[in-house]
Parts: structure tokens; C-alpha cells; sequence
């Protein structure tokens, strides 16, 4: 009981933190700008107005989600560390994995808010430009949010070992294999089919495929926006399932993140 | 309250991750009540003993309870308050905000929260309008007694304080020199390192001397001073030949002036006056400081 209430203090100054950053600020209007932009993009395209923004605005949630991740993300721990306001805090009765947990909550919270302020902007858009706004966009809008949530872990992840660049590179990186991952399995196995590697070759990118399918969380799961937009109807329970999944991954990058945060010296 | 025996501390420092040690073999303990002074050049392993203490550091080998718990469990800081070394905050925070974020942390809320916080603010001088302003603007001296206000808001039984008074104003000085008075007067432990040595000798219980990563000198000022001997001035009213002088005792380079290097040579001479119908003027003693000791083993270590 005590570790939550513990959890929920930092989440808040983490909260309360994030939103004095001035990066957020810069992300959130370049995310909204970019949002209005779509009603122009919508005009100017050939293809049909309402696919072109909704296409368009939930990319931009996703970007823009994504830098804030990354970047308010991997900046969380260090600044503790940096500006060793962590010496003070780490003397009180709270345990590592808390302050990795509160970290991680805070800025949830954070692109959760940055989240619901471009949906009601995007829904906004839909209503103004009579382009049809579905309740299904939700769905697309709740699986970025899971992705989102992945990506803060792995940032936490980083930053609780490696320096504020690295992380970002780190973070980005797994971001990019996360969605390809599925990609380079097909392709590989594709290749192998159309007889264009020998044998050896082929099972050896193969298992290299397979591994790096197995041990990056397959973020291209979240990514449902052609579904969506066309009104393909998702898969029974796809969204319960890629919750669970999304979850198991947080649930264990925190946990490497906690246990590796705790061995840690501060000087 | 603070229990360490034969603690190591061993960091690895750069690309070769080449051992240094900061900690060799240090044992010391502080009984309930005590305010209790630790004190050594820089980098001797002050800092690094106090995060050991609140559970920053992990340490090589070696016992060490707080409260009697080891620090690597989170409950050995539930009755522990802590000031770093030129303490750093969330400057978005005023001063207010920050003492409600740590006292949260440490279990504090609604009024009882709000009455430790004035409690702490007063204790420190704090109590002013610049409590409700954003950190960033804050001098040392405020950032300093911020830093021991969080410190002790959970009522501590124990608080660790590394060096309190460094780059404080007199008037800050004496107030955070009253504040751990008062605080230890309610039954507080205080441990804290500190480089002004006059402020040691002042408030402590006993005192600490690390050097190099040993402990060098440890029991109360008196017993520390006292272990290094006591040197008498003795001035007469009549000179005394060099060659009549008893043993142990020298001459300043003034013919009426004297130093006895210690109880013994100071009663010779005074013999030797009484019998030889010489007058003494005045006779002080003179300790050394725990400056001079301090010095004296800086140099020892460094031979």
C-alpha cells in the first residue's frame, strides 16, 4: 500500500515536471499544427478527403507520442541523476523499483493528457470537415497509447543505465526493429522460397529473423490506422490481446529497468 | 543508531574500470543521543561514508546498520532524514511545494504535513516570503536550510548531514548550528561531516577523523585533544639561565618565557622557581586544535 502511494507522489512531480518541459510544448504544437495541416493535405490530395486526415492525424499522434517518449523519457532518470536531486529522494523510505514506477506512470499520464487533447482536436477536424468521425478511431487511438506505453518502458529501461544519447538511440532503435521486426521475418522467408539465397545463408537469416522478431516487442501490432480508416473490422479480441501484450512487455523492461536501477552507486 | 565495522568501499573509476579505494577497514559508532561530528580532508571518504549510510552506495564488505537495519533495506530510512553535500532540487518547485513533495514521500498529510512543515520552517529561520518562490531564485544559504528542513519533516530519529554549513553567512552558520542543537535537545542523533572545524568542536558529542579512508582519531573532542598532549607557557618574572633549565622544558627566545612539553616538566619548573625564589608571572596550556591534529595526520598520511 505504502510502495503505491509512494508510486503516485512521483508520478504527479514527474507529471508536474513534464508539463513545465518546454520540449512537450514544442512537440504538442507541432503535433496540433500538423493535425490542421491534414485539412489542407485533405484538399489537395487525390485520394478521399476523410482517409487523408484521418491517415495523416493519427500518424501525427503516433510521431508525436513517440518523441515525447523518447525524449521526455530518457531525460527523466538522468536529470535525476545529473542534477542529483536523486540523492535526496532515494534517502527516503522508498524503494528503487518505486521511483522507476512513479517515473514511468508520470509521463504515461503525460502522453495519456497529450493523447486526449489531439483526439478531441482530431475529432474536431472530422466534425468541421463532415469527414465522418467513427467511434473505431478510438481503437487505433488506444493502441498507440499501448505502443506508447511499451516505448516509455524501454526509454526507462535505457536511461537507467546508459547516458541521455545513447538511450535515445537505444530506444529508437528498438522502436524501428519493433516495427520491421515482422517485416524482415517475411522477407527473409520470402527470399528463402524464391530460392534467392542457399540454404546456409537462408536458415541462418532465417533464425537471425526469428530471434529479433521473439526478443523486440512487435509494435507493428498497434499500428491499425488502414484498418480503421478503411472500416475493416479488427480481429475478435485483438485489442484485449495486444493489451496483455503490450503489458507483459512493460511489465518486463520495468522489471530489468528496477533490478538494474537498484544495483546502481550514486555519487 | 549507526553501527559500521571494517566497511570497504572500492569504486571503479574510467574506461579500465581501475579500483580505487575510498573506504579501508572504517568502524565507528554512534550511541542514541549523540551529535556526532565526522571530519577529514577532501576526498578522504566522508561523502562516500554517509551514502553508504542512506543506501546510495553499495559497499564491498563490512556490517552496517542504521537503526539497526542494514541500509540496503528501504526500512532502515523510515526514521532517517538526509541533507546531501550542496543540496540540488526541482528548481520548478517553490521551496513550499518541495518540503510537501518530500513530506509525502516520508508519510506525512493535510495538516500534519502542513504543521511539520512550519515546524521545520522555524526551526530553520525559514519561515519567510521566499518559502513561496521557485527554487531557481534561491541562494545557497536558502537551498541549505531547505535541504535540512526535508531532512528532518518525518521526524527522524536519526539525521545525517553532510557538510551543513559549507558556504553559509555567519548568521546561516549559527542558525543551522542551533538547529541541530535543538533538534538533538527533542533526542535527534545527528551524524554530519563538516570541514569547519570550530563548528565541530563547538556541538559535538564526539568526533570522527577520516583520512585517506581510514579512521584516523575517533572519541570526544577533549579525549582526541588530550591524546595529543598539553603544552604549558610558563612566564617569569626573572630570567633563567638555559643551562639551569629542568629537562623538558625550553626556552621560547625570550629569557623569561618557557614551553613544558608536558605535567611532568611543568612541575620541574615549577620546582625549581619555588626553590630558587623565581616568580611566576602567568602559565597557560595549550592543546592542540583539531586543525592541528587534523594537519598533523593529513601529513602523516601523505608521507
Amino acid at each position: 500500500m505504502q510502495m503505491f502511494k509512494h508510486i503516485g507522489v512521483i508520478a504527479l512531480n514527474t507529471f508536474r515536471e513534464s508539463i513545465r518541459d518546454k520540449i512537450l510544448y514544442n512537440i504538442g504544437l507541432l503535433a496540433v499544427a500538423l493535425a490542421l495541416f491534414s485539412i489542407v493535405l485533405g484538399e489537395w490530395s487525390v485520394f478521399d478527403r476523410s482517409y487523408v486526415i484521418k491517415s495523416t492525424t493519427l500518424s501525427v499522434m503516433s510521431i508525436s507520442g513517440l518523441l515525447i517518449s523518447i525524449f521526455v523519457g530518457i531525460s527523466l532518470v538522468q536529470k535525476e541523476i545529473k542534477g542529483r536531486t536523486v540523492l535526496t529522494l532515494l534517502s527516503k523510505p522508498i524503494s528503487r523499483a518505486s521511483f522507476i514506477l512513479g517515473k514511468y506512470v508520470g509521463l504515461l499520464s503525460v502522453v495519456a493528457v497529450h493523447l486526449a487533447l489531439l483526439t478531441c482536436i482530431f475529432y474536431a477536424i472530422l466534425l468541421l470537415t463532415g469527414s465522418n468521425p467513427t467511434a473505431s478511431l478510438i481503437t487505433a487511438i488506444y493502441l498507440i497509447f499501448c505502443e506508447m506505453a511499451v516505448v516509455i518502458a524501454v526509454a526507462l529501461l535505457f536511461s537507467s543505465f546508459s547516458s541521455t544519447v545513447l538511450s535515445a538511440l537505444f530506444t529508437l532503435g528498438v522502436y524501428l526493429a519493433g516495427h520491421l521486426s515482422n517485416e524482415l521475418l517475411e522477407q527473409v522467408r520470402f527470399a528463402a522460397r524464391m530460392g534467392e539465397m542457399d540454404a546456409t545463408s537462408s536458415a541462418i537469416f532465417e533464425k537471425a529473423a526469428v530471434v529479433i522478431h521473439a526478443v523486440f516487442p512487435g509494435l507493428y501490432r498497434f499500428n491499425v490506422t488502414t484498418y480503421v480508416v478503411h472500416g475493416v473490422a479488427l480481429p475478435d479480441m485483438y485489442v484485449f490481446w495486444n493489451s496483455i501484450y503490450a503489458l507483459g512487455y512493460v511489465g518486463v523492461f520495468l522489471a530489468i529497468a528496477s533490478w538494474w536501477f537498484s544495483r546502481r552507486d550514486f555519487l | 543508531m549507526i553501527q559500521i565495522e571494517h566497511l570497504h568501499k572500492t569504486y571503479r573509476t574510467g574506461f579500465t574500470m581501475k579500483p580505487k579505494k575510498a573506504l579501508k577497514d572504517v568502524t565507528l559508532h554512534v550511541e542514541p543521543g549523540e551529535v556526532y561530528g565526522f571530519i577529514g580532508p577532501n576526498g578522504a571518504g566522508k561523502s562516500t561514508t554517509i551514502k553508504v549510510l542512506t543506501g546510495l552506495l553499495n559497499f564491498d564488505s563490512g556490517k552496517v546498520l542504521v537503526n539497526g537495519i542494514s541500509p540496503r533495506d528501504v526500512k532502515s530510512r523510515r526514521f532517517l532524514g538526509y541533507t546531501p553535500e550542496q543540496p540540488y532540487f526541482y528548481d520548478y518547485l517553490t521551496g513550499r511545494e518541495l518540503l510537501r513533495f518530500y513530506g509525502r514521500l516520508v508519510g506525512l498529510e493535510g495538516k500534519e504535513l502542513e504543521s511539520r512543515i512550519h515546524w521545520a520552517l522555524e526551526l530553520l529561520h525559514a519561515d519567510k516570503d521566499w518559502i513561496d518562490r521557485r527554487l531557481r531564485s534561491y541562494s545557497k544559504g536558502m537551498m541549505q536550510r531547505v535541504g535540512i528542513a526535508q531532512a528532518i519533516l518525518g521526524k527522524p530519529k536519526l539525521v545525517i548531514l553532510d557538510e551543513p554549513m559549507s558556504g553559509l553567512d555567519p548568521m546561516g552558520r549559527r542558525d543551522v548550528r542551533e538547529a541541530i542543537q535543538q533538534l538533538n535537545r527533542d533526542g535527534v542523533t545527528i551524524f554530519y561531516s563538516s570541514h569547519l572545524l570550530s563548528d565541530v568542536e563547538s556541538i559535538s558529542h564526539k568526533v570522527a577523523m577520516i583520512v585517506d579512508g581510514r579512521i584516523v582519531r575517533e572519541g570526544t573532542v577533549d579525549e582526541i585533544t588530550e591524546s595529543c598532549g598539553v603544552e604549558y607557557h610558563v612566564r617569569t618574572r626573572q630570567a633563567i639561565l638555559g643551562e639551569n633549565l629542568p629537562q623538558g622544558v625550553s626556552l621560547t627566545g625570550h629569557p623569561q618565557e618557557f614551553v613544558c612539553s608536558d605535567d611532568a616538566a611543568r612541575d620541574r619548573l615549577l620546582s625549581y622557581c619555588l626553590s630558587n625564589g623565581v616568580s611566576v608571572e602567568r602559565m597557560d596550556h595549550k592543546r592542540p586544535s583539531l586543525e592541528d591534529i587534523l594537519t598533523e595526520e593529513i601529513a602523516r598520511a601523505d608521507v
